[in-house]
């Protein structure tokens, strides 16, 4: 890399790349950054990495997309055979697996109807998924002599959820995410599947996340102060200290109206993590914290306060002494005890917020409870924890869905999305 | 100035920085972007600013930036008062247009920071502090500035600059920038330093403080950075700060109890006194290596 000059034309080809990547890069910046680089010259591979990555990266999720593209363009010749070589290992070997897959994915001596999709998910299951797979075919053989159409059906169902299934675990795995960032990755990850040791590190980006939402909506708050109407009166009224010069100029404040937020938490079982996440996210807003309640519940409510909702601990042992921990979900009584409380807890002016994965006894009664709750609430919004992917597969959810508005939160992403929009709501 | 130079210079101004912060002040001086550093608080970010006047050997004008700051207080404000004075002194003035021309002359112009880095006879290094405090209508203000480098006042006109400042804005990431302010600026992320760099500064800042202190404070606050249980991570001038104590203290050698003593100069919440509390206790109990010390 000894002629700059050489490599000039070759920055638009990069700055298409960054485009493809999400980049915004304007034509100024490749001008900047080919002045750059016939002023520093191309031998020190780190310092035109730094000079581009200052030019080009405008944030530090840019900062992260950048080293990507740049450290997959600018690449030296020893690198360039290395990762051929790994590339056509990894090819050589998905396609060892895929003939491999072609061979199993034979049904009554025809290939199985999969599509292509399908068949290199299968490719990519681990070899024990496929060995239950593989047995599981021939434990049911003996029907093929009998009735080869209906164990053609039914193989063929059983294969289908098993790669349904597959595809989802790689979905939920956050495809990439995490080889990006630790942190990002975090973010896109299931919820319900962070270990514990990762919750300390999720707290401090929630706090991190509600911090930025706060300040946007500070920042969007207008017709404060100065920005309000004249208040002609205060105005006289002062300016008749400066012999009726209108000195300075008073300003009406505008009245900011107060939200009424109900929460009512599924605490069941595998459905505490989420709702303690949830609950600290929409605690840590200041638009909405003001003037909420929240309602915990199992297969019965109780109401918690502000100080027991502070921190992880107290919120787990006020859990586990109001005897509402580890029960199963009752939606329906739940939903009564909240209608029938007196003073009414619901009213025009209130928006209740549902955090449930609407898996429920007696759905029934729930379904019935929930109309009367809407009817009472002004506006009722459901929180789920089940991603978005999986709801066609869940009767209650579509129930539920057709109900109120649902909202997938399956992952800190999505919650932080959802706390967003209900904090300008 | 090429890269040698800022590199020397910064190091007569006994700044300590990498290879990466070099490239990039150096870049920024070479296109005259300013320059967008983000970063947690108390990495650094604001004495980049003050090293880079130093540096160059020009003034630091300051704007710090808050929720409602408006163009009365970064750029300009007529003197309201002077001027209603004069109206009352000169009210029986024959020629009325001239009054109402000298009231919007530069006499009853009040300058702030922006005004006054712009209309600088010699360039100065201006500092626009915590700008993600300010509202997104003060940063669309701000662009006509940053690119232009210019100004326009209603009743004055247009101001161009006379001489160009070298801008920095810093900013903490508590909401996110608007895309036209991030695209005029060149970008810089700092993380807080590693131990090398950490110590580094110690030995920079507080040469009088026994070498073997240095290393164990740079050690220990390392580790109280990577502790995922504290919230507030200490930053650079905590470190310098709870240096300087334990050197007042007479202490030379970081024990269990010296760092109870004084972890109120490193950790300013009760949350994160009671994790390092608990941490240590932990450790205590560890069997492994009764005696010895480790924060």
């Amino acid at each position: 890399m000894s002629e700059p000059e050489v490599y000039l034309e070759k920055l638009s080809a990069f700055s298409r790349m960054l485009r493809l990547e999400g980049l915004s890069v304007s034509p100024k910046e490749t001008a900047d950054a080919a002045q750059l680089l016939i002023t520093l010259g191309l031998d020190d591979r780190e310092q035109v990495k730094t000079a581009l990555r200052t030019v080009f990266a405008k944030s530090r999720e840019e900062q992260l997309r950048f080293d990507r593209v740049f450290d997959g363009f600018f690449i030296s010749e020893e690198k360039m055979r290395q990762q051929a070589k790994e590339q056509m290992e990894r090819e050589r070997e998905l396609e060892q697996h895929r003939r491999e897959a072609e061979e199993e994915l034979q049904l009554n001596g025809k290939p199985m109807d999969l599509s292509d999709e399908q068949r290199e998910t299968y490719a990519a299951m681990p070899e024990e998924a496929r060995q239950r797979l593989r047995n599981f075919m021939d434990k049911y053989r003996g029907t093929a002599e009998r009735n080869p159409k209906l164990y053609g059906d039914f193989i063929h169902s059983v294969f289908t959820r098993a790669i349904l299934e597959q595809q989802m675990l790689m979905e939920n795995a956050g495809v990439g995410a995490e080889e990006l960032d630790p942190e990002l990755g975090l973010m896109y990850r299931d919820i319900s599947e962070f270990k514990d040791t990762e919750i300390p590190k999720a707290i401090d980006m929630i706090q991190a996340v509600a911090r930025q939402i706060n300040g946007e909506l500070s920042a969007k708050r207008k017709n404060r102060g100065r920005s309000g109407k004249l208040d002609f009166r205060k105005t006289i009224r002062k300016g008749l200290e400066t012999g009726g010069s209108f000195y300075r100029l008073r300003y009406r404040k505008k009245r900011s109206r107060r939200k009424q937020l109900v929460l009512l938490c599924d605490v069941s079982g595998s459905m505490v993590q989420f709702s303690e996440f949830a609950l600290r996210f929409i605690q840590s807003l200041n638009q909405v914290s003001e003037s909420s309640r929240v309602f915990l519940f199992s297969e019965t409510m109780t109401e918690a306060d502000a100080f027991q909702l502070q921190n992880m601990d107290l919120f787990r042992t006020f859990v586990k002494d109001s005897g509402i921990y580890g029960r199963g979900t009752d939606l329906g009584t739940a939903l009564e005890q909240l209608c029938g409380k007196r003073p009414p807890v619901l009213n025009g002016a209130t928006t209740l917020l549902i955090l449930s994965d609407t898996k429920t006894i007696d759905q029934p009664r729930a379904v019935a409870v929930m109309q009367e709750a809407k009817r009472q609430a002004g506006r009722v919004i459901w929180l789920n924890p089940i991603p978005e992917s999986k709801w066609h597969y869940i009767r209650s959810v579509q129930t539920m869905a057709s109900i109120c508005p649902m909202v997938s939160c399956s992952t800190l992403r999505e919650l932080a999305a959802a706390c967003r929009k209900l904090a300008q709501i | 100035m090429n890269l040698e130079q800022l590199k020397r210079k910064m190091d007569e101004a006994h700044y300590i920085y990498d290879d990466t912060l070099a490239t990039v002040l150096a870049v920024a001086l070479q296109l005259g972007r300013p320059l967008l550093i983000e970063g947690a608080a108390g990495v650094g970010k604001t004495e980049i600013a003050k090293v880079m006047a130093s540096a160059l050997d020009r003034d630091l004008v300051r704007l710090q930036c808050y929720e409602g700051l408006d163009e009365s207080k970064a750029l300009y404000e007529w003197n309201y008062q002077k001027q209603l004075l004069s109206i009352q002194v000169n009210m029986n003035a024959q020629d009325k247009d001239a009054l109402t021309k000298s009231l919007f002359s530069d006499e009853y112009l009040l300058e702030r920071p922006l005004l006054q880095s712009i209309r600088a006879e010699k360039p100065v290094v201006l500092l626009i502090d915590e700008i993600d405090k300010a509202d997104e209508e003060f940063e669309a203000f701000l662009l006509e500035l940053l690119s232009e480098m210019q100004v326009s006042i209603p009743e004055a006109g247009t101001i161009r600059a006379k001489t160009i400042p070298f801008v920095v804005l810093t900013s903490n990431r508590a909401r996110p920038l608007s895309e036209a302010l991030r695209r005029r600026c060149a970008y810089l992320y700092i993380e807080y330093p590693d131990m090398e760099k950490e110590l580094a500064i110690l030995r920079a800042k507080l040469p009088h403080v026994d070498d073997r202190l240095c290393a164990q404070v740079a050690l220990a606050v390392q580790k109280l950075r990577s502790n995922e249980a504290i919230l507030k991570k200490p930053s650079i001038a905590e470190t310098l700060d709870w240096a300087a104590a334990l050197d007042a203290l007479g202490i030379r050698e970081l024990t269990p109890d010296a760092l109870r003593q004084t972890a109120g100069f490193l950790l300013k919440n009760n949350e994160d006194l009671n994790a390092l509390t608990m941490d240590e206790e932990e450790e205590h109990h560890c069997g492994h290596c009764e005696g010895h010390h480790h924060v």
